[in-house]
C-alpha cells in the first residue's frame, strides 16, 4: 500500500470535498477537514511504525519521463520522518483549535487542508521538480490564509511574506536547475544528488549562495527574517501555528537537505560566515524578542532565535570532518525543529486563546492572570519554560546536542551563542511576571479559562513536549540513524 | 542501586498523586519523603557494606544518562532526604491556613526528586538536567504567594541570577564530554585534569546556585518564599547544590583554581558576614548566614580538603534548617520577622526559642555541638594549605562573625516581651524543629567516621581547635553585648542592603539586557521598514494595488467556495501521471485565476502566481535546452 503518498494527498481529497460539496453548515466542513486531518495522521504514525533504515526508506516512484530523468518520487529517511509526523500533528490540532471559527468555513478548512499536503509532500519529495512545486505551493496556501482570515494589517503582511518567500524560491529554482545541468546523467532525482553531489568549484558555490538565500529567507535567518513577525502579528492563530511550526520546517530541511547533503564542499568553505551568521541571528532574535510587549511578536522572534541555533548546528556538521561531532550536531538539529514546532505552537495557540478572551495581547495590560485562569497560565508558564530550554521538556535535549556539536567544532561560537538561553529565560520570566503574575485587575478577572477545544489542541502538544524531553531516545534514534551516516 | 531509585521515584510518584488526586497532599508527600528516607538509608547501609554501582539508562545516542551509587551520594541522599522529611513534616503545621495546599505540596515534592537527582547524578548530562530543574523548584516555591507585592521579581531575579550563573556549567559540561568523549563524571573529570577554564567555569554555577559574592543577592530576596521553602531550598540543600558540584569536580582543580575557589568563598564570608551582622530582618539575616557558611565550604575546598567542606555541608543542613524553621514559627507567632517586631518573642516561646538556640550555637562552634566538629576540619585545612597564612586569618574572621550574628539574633530575640498566641499547627511544627534542631546538637561526633566512610581524612589539628574556639566565644560575647551593633554602625545601611552596587541587579543586568533589547528592536523596524519599501520599489507596487488586495482575496476566497469546479478539475487532473499536462495544467490553472484578476483589475497576485507555477516550466525549458 502507497502509505506515504496517501498520506500526503488525504487532506487534499478533503479540501476537494469540501469544494464539492460545499457543506453549508460550519460544523460540517470542521469535521470533515478533522476527519481528513485525523487520517492523515494515522497514516504519517504508519509510516513511521514502518520506520527508516540506512538512506532513503518507503520508497514510492511512478515514471514520468525517464528520459528527463524526472518522476513522482516520495520517501523518508530519519531528517524527513520526525517532520512529516510533526506536520501532520500540527495541523491536526490547528484545526482542533479552530472548530470556533464560522467565517467562510469551508474555504477556511479547504486552505488549510491543501497547504498540510503540500507541506508533508515537500518533506517527502524525492524528486526536485515535485519539491519545487510543493514547497511553491505552500505559499499560495498560506497567504490566502493570512490574507483571508487575519488580523487588521493583514494585506500587507500576507503581500510581504508572500513576495519575501516568493523572492526565496527563485534562486532555489536557479540551483535545482544548476544541480540539473551538473548531474551526470542529467537527473531530478534528489538520491543521487545526495549519494554523490554533482557540483563542485564554481558552479558548486554559485548554488549554495542560491540555496542559502532561499532558505535562509524561509528560515529565516538574520537579515532576512523581516517578514517573520509581520506575518505572523497578522495571521490567524492557527497560521501562526503552521507558519512557525511547519513552514519555518521547510527552510531548515532545506539547510539540511539541499545545502548540506547537495552542496557539501561549498558549504564546508563557507561554514564559519554561516555559523557566524546563525550565532548573530540567534542572539539578536533573543535580544529583539526581549524588547516585545506584544506577546505574539514576542514568540514570534524567539523563533528567530531558535532557528539560529539549527542553522548553527548544521554548519558544525558542514565543517567538521569527525562523524560523531557530525550526529551530534544533525541530530540536535533535527530534534529541534520538532520541538519547536510543538513548543511554539503551544504558545501560539495559548496567545491566541488570551486574545479571543480579552481582546489584545499587549502584556502591559495584564496581570495576575494566573489566579483567574490557571489551565491557561500555567500551560503557558510550561510552554514558555520549554521554549527556554528547561531540562524534562523537548528544547533542552536538542540544544544541548546543537550546542555539544557546535562546541567540538567552534568552541567559542558555542560559548558566545549559548547566552541566548539566558536571554530567552528573561524574556519569557519577564513576560509570565507581567501577564500572569501579581494582582489581577479589575477588568480580567471575569474572563474565561481554557475551553474543551482549546484544551484538546494544546494538551496533546505539551505532553509530546514532555515526552520529548524526558525520553528523547526514541525520536533521536531514528534521526541518529541518518545522522550518523551522512558523509564527510 | 534500587534503595536510591526509590528517592527519585518516591518524590515523583507523590507528585503524581498529588496533582492526579488533588485532595491529601500532605499524606502523599510525607509518604513520598518517607519513601526517599528509607531509600536513602538503605542506600547507605548498602554503600557501608561496600556497594557501589552506576546505572545507565536512556538519554541521547551515545549519551546515556547514569546513576551513581557510591559512600558519598549515599551521604548526600540521606543528608538531603533527613531534612526534607523534617521539613515536609513542619510544613503540614506551617502550611495549615494555606488554601493552595495542592500547590505547595506538589511543587516541594518535585523538588525533592529533582534533588536527589543532582546528588545522585552520574553523568553531566543528568547533573545538568536537575541542576536546571531545582532552579524551576526555586522559582515556583519562591514565587508561591505570586500575588503579593516583590514576590513575582524576587522569583523572576533568583531563577535569572543562578541561570545566567548556570551557563558556567553548560558551556564547562561542553568542555568535558567534547574532550572526554564520554558523559560519565568521574571519567571526564579524570581526563580534564589541570584545566583551569573549565574549573573556572564550575566555580562560576557553583557561586550562582550558592549564593557567594557577587551572586549573593538573589538569596536574600527569596525570603519571601514560605519558610519552609526557604529551610530546605534556601539553606540545606538546594543552595548547597554548588559546593557538592565543588567537591566531586575537586579532583580536576589545579593549584591556581583552588586559590580562586578559596578567594571568593574568603570574600563570601566577609561581605554576607557583616551582612548578616547588619540586618533588620530575620530571615534575611539566616539567608546571609547561609552565604557566609557557603563561603566556609568554598574555603575548605580551596585548602584542598573537599572532604572538610562535605562534613560541614551535613552539619549547616541541619543547623540552618532548624534555624529557619524556629524563625518560621516566630513569622507565624507575630506575623511577622523582623527583628523589632520579634522582640521577646523567645521568652514567649521558650520551647521553640532553645530549639533555635541550640541551632544557633552550634552554627556559632561551640562544642560539643555539631558546628564545633564541622567547622574545625576547615580551619585546620586552611592552616595546612599552602596559603595558610591568607587562609586562616580569613576563617578565624568568620568565626568572629558567626558567633556575633548568631548572639545578636538570639539577643534580639530574646529581650524585650511579646504576647503569647495559640500558632495553628503548632505541633507538627515542633516535630520538625526538633528533629532538625536535636542532630544539629548531636550530629557531631558522627562527623569523623562520615569522613573516613567517604575515604578521606579529616584534618584536625589543636592549635587552631583551640583558636576557633576563642573566637566563637569571643564573637558570641560582642554580639550579645552589642558590641558589634556599634562597631558595625557606620556601615549599616550598606549591609543591610548586602552591599549591592546601585540598584543591584536591575542596574548591573536588567537595565542592560532592555537597553540592548530596545537598541535590537529598533534596528528590526527599520529592517522591516527597508524591506517594505525595497519590496514596493523593486516592485512597482504603488499603494493603490495594496489597498485593493483585500477585495481581491475576498472574490478570490469566494471564487474557491463557488467555483468549486476550478479546483477539482486541477486536483484530478494532478492525478493524471502526464508531466507535460501537470506543468500545462498549472500554468492553465494559473492563467484562469488571471483572468479573472484581470477582470478585478488587479494584476499583481496573479503575476505572482503565475511567476511561481512558471518556475517549474522554466526547469523544464532549461531542462530540455540542455540535453
Amino acid at each position: 500500500m502507497p502509505l506515504l503518498s496517501l498520506t500526503v494527498f488525504v487532506p487534499l481529497l478533503g479540501a476537494v470535498l469540501l469544494v464539492l460539496l460545499r457543506p453549508s453548515n460550519a460544523r460540517a466542513a470542521h469535521r470533515l477537514g478533522l476527519a481528513a486531518a485525523c487520517l492523515s495522521l494515522l497514516g504519517a504514525v504508519g509510516v513511521g511504525l514502518r520506520g527508516v533504515g540506512p538512506g532513503f526508506s518507503q520508497v514510492e516512484e511512478i515514471d514520468w519521463i525517464p528520459s528527463l530523468g524526472s518522476a513522482y518520487r516520495v520517501g523518508v529517511d530519519g531528517i524527513s520522518l520526525p517532520l512529516f509526523l510533526l506536520t501532520t500533528v500540527l495541523f491536526l490540532v490547528s484545526l482542533v483549535f479552530s472548530t470556533r471559527v464560522t467565517d467562510r468555513t469551508p474555504a477556511y478548512v479547504a486552505f488549510f487542508l491543501m497547504l498540510e499536503t503540500t507541506c508533508l509532500g515537500a518533506f517527502v519529495a524525492l524528486d526536485l521538480v515535485l519539491f519545487y512545486v510543493f514547497f511553491e505551493l505552500t505559499l499560495v496556501a498560506m497567504y490566502f490564509i493570512i490574507a483571508g482570515w487575519g488580523h487588521e494589517d493583514r494585506q500587507r503582511a500576507a503581500l510581504l511574506f508572500f513576495l519575501y518567500t516568493l523572492l526565496g524560491s527563485l534562486p532555489i529554482l536557479l540551483g535545482i536547475i544548476a544541480l540539473y545541468l551538473g548531474a551526470d546523467p542529467h537527473t531530478f532525482d534528489m538520491r543521487q544528488m545526495v549519494a554523490s553531489p554533482p557540483l563542485a568549484g564554481f558552479a558548486g558555490a554559485l548554488t549554495f549562495v542560491a540555496f542559502l538565500l532561499g532558505f535562509g529567507i524561509k528560515t529565516p535567518v538574520f537579515p532576512l527574517h523581516t517578514w517573520l513577525p509581520a506575518a505572523h502579528v497578522e495571521a490567524p492563530t492557527a497560521g501562526s501555528v503552521v507558519l512557525a511550526g511547519v513552514l519555518l520546517k521547510l527552510g531548515t530541511y532545506g539547510f539540511v537537505r539541499f545545502i548540506l547533503q547537495m552542496t557539501p564542499e561549498a558549504f564546508r568553505a563557507a561554514a564559519p560566515w554561516v555559523a557566524t551568521l546563525a550565532s548573530f541571528s540567534a542572539l539578536y532574535g533573543a535580544f529583539v524578542a526581549l524588547a516585545q510587549t506584544d506577546l505574539k511578536r514576542l514568540v514570534a522572534y524567539t523563533s528567530v532565535n531558535h532557528m539560529g541555533y539549527v542553522v548553527l548546528a548544521v554548519a558544525a556538521a558542514a565543517a567538521t570532518t569527525e562523524p560523531r561531532v557530525r550526529a551530534v550536531a544533525i541530530d540536535g538539529a533535527v530534534l529541534q525543529m520538532v520541538s519547536h514546532g510543538v513548543v511554539t505552537g503551544a504558545l501560539f495557540l495559548l496567545v491566541g486563546a488570551l486574545q479571543d478572551r480579552a481582546g489584545t495581547r499587549e502584556m502591559g495590560a495584564f496581570g495576575g492572570l494566573l489566579r483567574g485562569m490557571p489551565l491557561l497560565g500555567w500551560a503557558f508558564i510550561v510552554a514558555a519554560f520549554a521554549s527556554l530550554g528547561l531540562p524534562g521538556l523537548a528544547h533542552f535535549p536538542a540544544e544541548f546536542q546543537i550546542f555539544l556539536g557546535t562546541f567540538g567544532v567552534w568552541p567559542l561560537a558555542a560559548a558566545i551563542t549559548v547566552i541566548g538561553i539566558l536571554v530567552t529565560a528573561g524574556l519569557y520570566l519577564r513576560a509570565i511576571q507581567i501577564t500572569f503574575l501579581g494582582e489581577v485587575g479589575e477588568r480580567w478577572r471575569a474572563l474565561p479559562d481554557l475551553g474543551r477545544a482549546d484544551l484538546w489542541a494544546v494538551m496533546p502538544l505539551l505532553a509530546m513536549a514532555l515526552m520529548i524531553g524526558v525520553a528523547p531516545g526514541s525520536l533521536l534514534n531514528v534521526i541518529h540513524r541518518t545522522a550518523s551516516s551522512l558523509g564527510p | 542501586m534500587i534503595a536510591s531509585l526509590l528517592a527519585i521515584i518516591g518524590p515523583l510518584a507523590a507528585l503524581t498523586l498529588i496533582v492526579a488526586c488533588r485532595r491529601t497532599p500532605a499524606v502523599f508527600a510525607l509518604g513520598g519523603a518517607l519513601v526517599v528516607f528509607g531509600g536513602a538509608v538503605g542506600g547507605l547501609i548498602d554503600a557501608s557494606a561496600g556497594g557501589h554501582a552506576s546505572l545507565a539508562f536512556a538519554g541521547m545516542p551515545d549519551l546515556p544518562l547514569r546513576l551513581q551509587h557510591d559512600s558519598l551520594t549515599a551521604i548526600l541522599s540521606l543528608t538531603v532526604a533527613t531534612v526534607a522529611l523534617l521539613v515536609f513534616v513542619y510544613a503540614v503545621g506551617y502550611m495549615q491556613a494555606e488554601p493552595d495546599k495542592v500547590r505547595f505540596f506538589a511543587e516541594m515534592s518535585f523538588f525533592a526528586a529533582a534533588m536527589q537527582g543532582v546528588v545522585l547524578a552520574g553523568d553531566w548530562i543528568l547533573l545538568l538536567a536537575c541542576w536546571e530543574l531545582i532552579g524551576l523548584a526555586s522559582y515556583l516555591l519562591i514565587g508561591f504567594w505570586y500575588e503579593r507585592p516583590l514576590v513575582p521579581v524576587a522569583a523572576t531575579r533568583a531563577f535569572l541570577t543562578t541561570r545566567g550563573a548556570d551557563l558556567g556549567l553548560y558551556v564547562a559540561v561542553f568542555a568535558l564530554v567534547s574532550t572526554a568523549g564520554t558523559s560519565e563524571v568521574g571519567q571526564s573529570v579524570a581526563a580534564n585534569t589541570g584545566q583551569f577554564a573549565i574549573g573556572m567555569l564550575l566555580l562560576l554555577a557553583a557561586m550562582g546556585k550558592s549564593a557567594q559574592v557577587p551572586f549573593h543577592g538573589w538569596l536574600q530576596d527569596a525570603m519571601l518564599g514560605p519558610t519552609p521553602v526557604s529551610a530546605l531550598l534556601h539553606s540545606a540543600t538546594l543552595v548547597a547544590a554548588g559546593v557538592i558540584l565543588l567537591i566531586r569536580s575537586a579532583p580536576l582543580f589545579s593549584a591556581p583554581m583552588l586559590t580562586a575557589v578559596a578567594a571568593i568563598g574568603g570574600l563570601t564570608i566577609l561581605v554576607t558576614g557583616v551582612t548578616a551582622l547588619a540586618q533588620p530582618d530575620l530571615k534575611r539575616m539566616l539567608a546571609a548566614s547561609t552565604s557566609s557558611q557557603l563561603g566556609f565550604m568554598l574555603i575548605g575546598v580551596g585548602a584542598g580538603s573537599p572532604i572538610a567542606a562535605l562534613v560541614h555541608l551535613v552539619a549547616h543542613a541541619a543547623m540552618k534548617a532548624a534555624l529557619f524553621l524556629g524563625a518560621g514559627i516566630f513569622q507565624h507567632a507575630l506575623d511577622s520577622t523582623v527583628f523589632a517586631e520579634l522582640r521577646g518573642v523567645g521568652r514567649a516561646y521558650p520551647r521553640v526559642f532553645i530549639l533555635f538556640a541550640l541551632a544557633g550555637l552550634a552554627l556559632a562552634g561551640v562544642p560539643p555541638l555539631a558546628g564545633f566538629w564541622s567547622k574545625d576540619p576547615i580551619e585546620a585545612a586552611t592552616m595546612e594549605s599552602p596559603l595558610g597564612a591568607f587562609l586562616f586569618p580569613l576563617a578565624l574572621v568568620g568565626l568572629l562573625l558567626t558567633g556575633a550574628y548568631v548572639a545578636r539574633a538570639l539577643r534580639l530575640l530574646w529581650q524585650g516581651s511579646a504576647q503569647r498566641r495559640p500558632v495553628p499547627g503548632m505541633a507538627w511544627m515542633l516535630v520538625g524543629l526538633a528533629g532538625v534542631s536535636l542532630l544539629a546538637t548531636f550530629l557531631g561526633p558522627a562527623l569523623v567516621p562520615t569522613a573516613q566512610f567517604v575515604g578521606g581524612r579529616l584534618p584536625t589539628n589543636v592549635s587552631s581547635q583551640l583558636l576557633g574556639f576563642g573566637t566563637a566565644v569571643l564573637g558570641l560575647l560582642a554580639g550579645w553585648s552589642g558590641f558589634t551593633d556599634r562597631l558595625a554602625a557606620p556601615i549599616a545601611s550598606p549591609a543591610a542592603r548586602g552591599f549591592r552596587v546601585g540598584d543591584g541587579w536591575i542596574d548591573v543586568a536588567v537595565r542592560p539586557a532592555l537597553a540592548l533589547a530596545r537598541a535590537a528592536d529598533r534596528l528590526d523596524l527599520s529592517l522591516y521598514d527597508t524591506s517594505v519599501s525595497a519590496g514596493r520599489i523593486g516592485l512597482g507596487l504603488a499603494t493603490g494595488p495594496l489597498a485593493r488586495a483585500d477585495a481581491l482575496v475576498e472574490r478570490l476566497v469566494l471564487a474557491v467556495g463557488s467555483d468549486g469546479l476550478l479546483l477539482a478539475r486541477a486536483s484530478r487532473r494532478f492525478d493524471e501521471v502526464d508531466l507535460d499536462g501537470l506543468i500545462g495544467q498549472l500554468v492553465r490553472a494559473t492563467q484562469l485565476l488571471g483572468e479573472r484578476v484581470r477582470r478585478l483589475q488587479t494584476g499583481f497576485v496573479s503575476r505572482e502566481l503565475l511567476l511561481a507555477a512558471s518556475g517549474a516550466a522554466v526547469i523544464l525549458v532549461l531542462a530540455l535546452a540542455a540535453r
